[in-house]
């Protein structure tokens, strides 16, 4: 489009990107400002016009005039609604793509600043075209349209292990902190009330008090916003991020609490009482509702092997079921979301497809992005709109009390947490904490639901809400990235995970777990085994499909990796005649769950001819085995879905590239024998993501079909007769990671060297001296021939014995 | 090995504890007494973990090195002095890591070989994979940690795998309840 067909034109009006960006953005925000006055302003006209027309008709057929027939006409009414917020959408997107060309301005302010800027930009040209500003942000569209894709792609994306383990902390900061910042603000506001230089203000204590409680919420989109942007260590991340989650149960509490009293203007210890209760069957009920509906979902997705297209719904609809269900309950619904979310997750995964997957994944993120972008902006319009009553006493009493209890509040509860804690939070930390406690849209969107007539001051309230969300996301937001710079707090690690990682921390687990046992301790880790081996037991057979249920989880993380790395070398190498040169071969044995008895023993070199019996059981493998592997997906941060091989390194890239075509070198010169190893690596994913245009999930290529062939030849590259003892030529692409990169066995003497650059031969001497001379001789030709051949399609006389 | 100073309350419920395993009174332990505790027969590792209460070539563990190596699990102390003289104490990170690794390293031969993170793997993922499975993974280990090339993970680099990530993961190496018992034991020195 426009903006591509830029650089190209030097002589055109604007000349760079950038400028053609900025150019572009105000066209936008014109169109949209001059659309909506167009639509109020037709809405007169299509009514009067109807009403002539019906009362036209009315006066009798007979009457009516001759028209001509209307070749083009116009009617703004009927499309009102689904147009204007199709354009709102369009107008976040282009927004967020905007602001993406300028890349330095990102840089310096968070996304969320820009948008509320080009909110209060939309919403002062809409309010000079026409007298009133459409109310974008009504809390019902708030509240059951917007936020739940934040929450839920939160809560789906959760990483449990950090949250679990911090979970006391998190849960003493939402509760505790909350409760306190909310009697803070509240009581004090109240007293400055009372002071008499205070121009006209009389608040009664527990409006005030309600106040303290709308406003005293951390706000998960707001700290999702900024905090994306400036990677800090998880530990951090997970703290205020969780406990922004958690809070909501606390402020619905209160918020109900309040809002009730304040209108029948008095509280009882009872009514007191009965609070702490309603906290406690809101928190848990929320997270029991989620629960519920998480475990629903889990158990249909059992059933949807069939089905594969409507699986991402599922996902999608139980959760937001969830989300409604405890809000009709006056449930905390951000609860159950998460919980949703989080339960169902693991259970979800290991029964959905592989695109399935994906498309949660994508869509989950294109949802919240979208919500978020339009959340900003709404604040950016509502502003705008009003209604204000400034009161400079009062907004600015609430700010600095905001701040002051914030920091008081984490300070003082960091005291406390850290006599349980075993990693302690340092000074550094706290402030980060603090600082971090970012107020949103939740707070804007719970003052504007206060009822006018019963609270006269909701004016003031909501102009003071605005003045300090605009604080917190304009100051915080954007010195929040220097300061962390500037304190060098932690960031996240960058580094990826790896297989040793996930050994040894499963490893430390059952080491904790012993030592527990031995001194007779049920502690954390004791519970968190049991836990573990109930899951196994029962659950994980109930709610998982078939022999996944089985899968222990780092055979699952080493199939993720190895697909992972197999993407990224097929996708790499794309263009190259030598990539698509190497098929690799599958040993469909070495996938399946362990049902032979015996190991595969490197002595049987039989080549046996497929069979029919045979076809129909490797057709089978490929269906079970290629929904397998799995991408966990680690990042819950939306601007960089982490995992597309892409993304990775490009000087990997060219490594491995310089490295395979070293390798194709080395192939030629080597004129011996192959032999077959004994285990496979990523020959079935490799395939997969060859395969991964298929329309079925089954590939059987023509030459399968046919009746005898040489099970043995290297063409075929799907699979093999999964016979034990099937010798099978792997070629795997070179690599340092690679466990295997490439299976030649040199037989005429040359030891086994680790090439300088990584290639990685392995002599089996012991495997070797039982081949038969024919076997060698057809194996390496095969291999020779297979490295030539420019393409993977199935050819008519690739099956013919290539034997002289 | 001497000490420095004990409270007695503190060591009181840990020697309930070794009381309560050995069963027969004898004041010292044996690999057997430690079956009584029925959750270790679960435990993949079990069977390494008691092994780490012997000393190699003895059969029986007496009271002072039971709480030795227990003295192992208790919180690093983040702002330890650094006296030359002194040796580390027990909770220091590379003790732990030390100790973590010796668990591994069944043959003590300062590596880990791939046949000793074979049988790990073979411990813990159990009788879910297969052979070949086990392998890939073992070799892939030793390929991402192995950083001389000598297909074995020797302790530098067991300590390098996974920067922070194991580091911090060894701080977290602690049951809670022993700072409180073998708190006074930091000054009792390893062998």
């Amino acid at each position: 489009m426009l903006p591509r067909i830029a650089p190209f034109n030097r002589t055109g009006f604007a000349r760079t990107v950038p400028e053609l960006g900025l150019l572009l953005l105000a066209i936008l925000v014109l169109l949209e400002g001059s659309v909506l006055p167009l639509g109020a302003a037709s809405t007169p006209e299509t009514n009067t016009h109807g009403e002539a027309n019906r009362s036209g008709a009315v006066e009798g057929h007979s009457n009516h005039t001759k028209k001509a027939f209307p070749v083009l006409s116009f009617n703004y009414e009927s499309v009102k609604l689904p147009f204007e917020i199709s354009l709102w959408v369009l107008l976040a997107f282009l927004m967020k793509l905007g602001f993406h060309l300028v890349p330095r301005l990102s840089g310096i302010v968070p996304e969320s600043c820009l948008l509320i800027v080009v909110g209060l930009l939309v919403g002062g040209l809409i309010r000079l075209a026409r007298e009133e500003v459409p109310p974008v942000l009504n809390s019902k569209l708030f509240f059951y349209c917007l936020l739940p894709p934040i929450i839920l792609d939160a809560g789906y994306f959760l990483p449990i292990r950090p949250f679990m383990e911090n979970l006391g902390t998190i849960l003493m900061f939402a509760v505790v902190g909350t409760l306190w910042n909310a009697f803070f603000v509240g009581g004090l506001l109240f007293a400055i009330c009372l002071i008499p230089q205070t121009p006209v203000l009389n608040i009664g204590l527990l409006p005030c008090l309600l106040f303290g409680s709308i406003i005293s919420a951390v706000d998960p989109v707001a700290v999702l916003a900024v905090f994306e942007e400036i990677h800090i260590n998880e530990l951090l991340h997970i703290l205020v991020f969780g406990e922004s989650l958690l809070n909501d149960a606390v402020t619905v509490v209160l918020y109900h609490l309040f809002e009730e009293f304040a209108l029948v203007g008095s509280v009882t210890v009872l009514d007191g009482f009965l609070g702490i209760i309603s906290f406690l069957i809101v928190a848990l009920g929320g997270v029991l509702f989620g629960a519920i509906f998480g475990f629903l979902a889990a158990f249909t997705s059992r059933f949807t092997s069939h089905i594969r297209v409507i699986e991402p719904l599922f996902v999608f609809v139980y959760s937001y079921m969830a989300y409604l269900a405890a809000e009709m309950f006056h449930l905390s619904g951000i609860m159950a979301l998460i919980a949703c979310g989080a339960v169902m997750r693991p259970y979800v995964e290991a029964n959905i497809s592989h695109k399935s997957h994906t498309t949660i994944k994508y869509f989950l993120k294109m949802w919240s992005s979208v919500s978020e972008t339009l959340i900003f902006i709404f604040l950016g319009v509502a502003t705008v709109e009003g209604p204000h009553e400034w009161n400079w006493v009062f907004v600015t009493a609430t700010v600095i009390l905001c701040l002051v209890s914030r920091v008081i509040g984490v300070v003082g509860l960091t005291f406390v947490i850290n006599k349980f804690r075993i990693v302690k939070l340092t000074t550094k930390d706290q402030f980060i904490i603090a600082y971090g406690g970012l107020r949103g849209a939740i707070a804007f969107s719970l003052g504007f639901l206060l009822d006018e007539h019963h609270f006269k001051m909701r004016n003031i309230f909501l102009t003071a809400i605005i003045t300090v969300v605009f604080f917190t996301v304009f100051v915080q937001g954007m010195t929040i990235k220097p300061l962390v710079e500037l304190l060098a707090v932690k960031k996240k690690q960058e580094a990826k995970r790896s297989i040793n990682e996930e050994i040894h921390t499963q490893f430390l687990d059952h080491l904790l777990t012993g030592i527990e046992d031995i001194c007779g301790h049920y502690g954390h880790h004791h519970w968190k085994d049991k836990l573990n081996r109930f899951n196994k037991k029962y659950v994980k057979g109930f709610l998982i499909v078939g022999e996944r249920s089985k899968e222990p989880q780092l055979i699952a993380f080493y199939h993720k990796m190895e697909m992972k790395q197999a993407i990224q070398m097929v996708e790499s190498g794309g263009g190259s005649k030598l990539a698509s040169a190497m098929p690799s071969t599958v040993s469909m044995q070495n996938i399946q769950p362990k049902n032979q008895a015996a190991p595969l023993k490197p002595k049987e070199r039989a080549l046996p001819q497929l069979s029919k019996g045979r076809e129909e059981e490797i057709r089978k493998i490929l269906r079970t085995n290629l929904q397998r592997t799995r991408q966990r997906l680690h990042s819950y941060n939306r601007h960089t879905l982490v995992g597309d091989p892409e993304e990775e390194g490009i000087k990997d890239l060219i490594l491995k590239k310089q490295m395979r075509i070293e390798l194709d070198r080395k192939i030629k010169e080597m004129a011996n024998h192959l032999t077959v190893p004994a285990r496979t690596q990523d020959s079935p994913t490799m395939r997969r993501a060859r395969l991964a245009s298929g329309r079925n999930t089954d590939f059987i290529p023509a030459q399968q079909q046919k009746g005898n062939k040489n099970s043995s030849d290297p063409q075929s590259f799907t699979v093999k007769p999964s016979a034990d003892g099937v010798p099978v030529i792997q070629v795997d692409l070179a690599s340092p990671q690679s466990p295997d990169s490439v299976n030649l066995f040199d037989e005429t003497g040359q030891p086994a060297q680790n090439d300088d650059q990584g290639l990685m031969m392995k002599t089996k001497s012991s495997e070797s001296d039982k081949r038969s001379e024919k076997d060698d001789l057809r194996d390496q030709q095969k291999l020779m021939r297979c490295l030539s051949d420019p393409g993977p399609a199935a050819e008519e006389d690739e099956d013919e014995p290539f034997l002289p | 090995m001497f000490l420095i100073s004990v409270s007695a309350a503190h060591l009181l419920r840990l020697y309930e504890r070794f009381q309560f395993l050995d069963k027969d009174n004898r004041g010292h332990l044996r690999p057997e007494d430690f079956e009584a505790v029925l959750e270790l027969s679960e435990n993949p590792i079990g069977d390494r973990i008691v092994e780490a209460f012997f000393k190699p070539g003895q059969e029986t563990v007496d009271f002072p090195s039971f709480v030795r190596v227990l003295a192992h699990f208790r919180p690093t102390e983040k702002n330890r002095n650094r006296d030359k003289g002194q040796p580390d104490p027990a909770n220091s990170r590379t003790r732990k890591l030390k100790f973590a690794f010796r668990l591994y390293d069944r043959d003590r031969d300062g590596k880990i070989s791939r046949a000793e993170l074979l049988q790990v793997l073979r411990e813990m993922l159990g009788m879910q994979v297969t052979e070949e499975q086990l392998q890939s993974i073992a070799e892939r280990a030793i390929q991402e940690a192995d950083l001389d090339k000598d297909g074995a993970i020797s302790f530098d680099e067991f300590r390098k795998v996974g920067p922070l990530e194991l580091g911090s993961a060894f701080i977290l190496l602690t049951v809670r309840h022993l700072n409180d018992e073998v708190s006074s034991l930091s000054y009792w020195r390893s062998g």
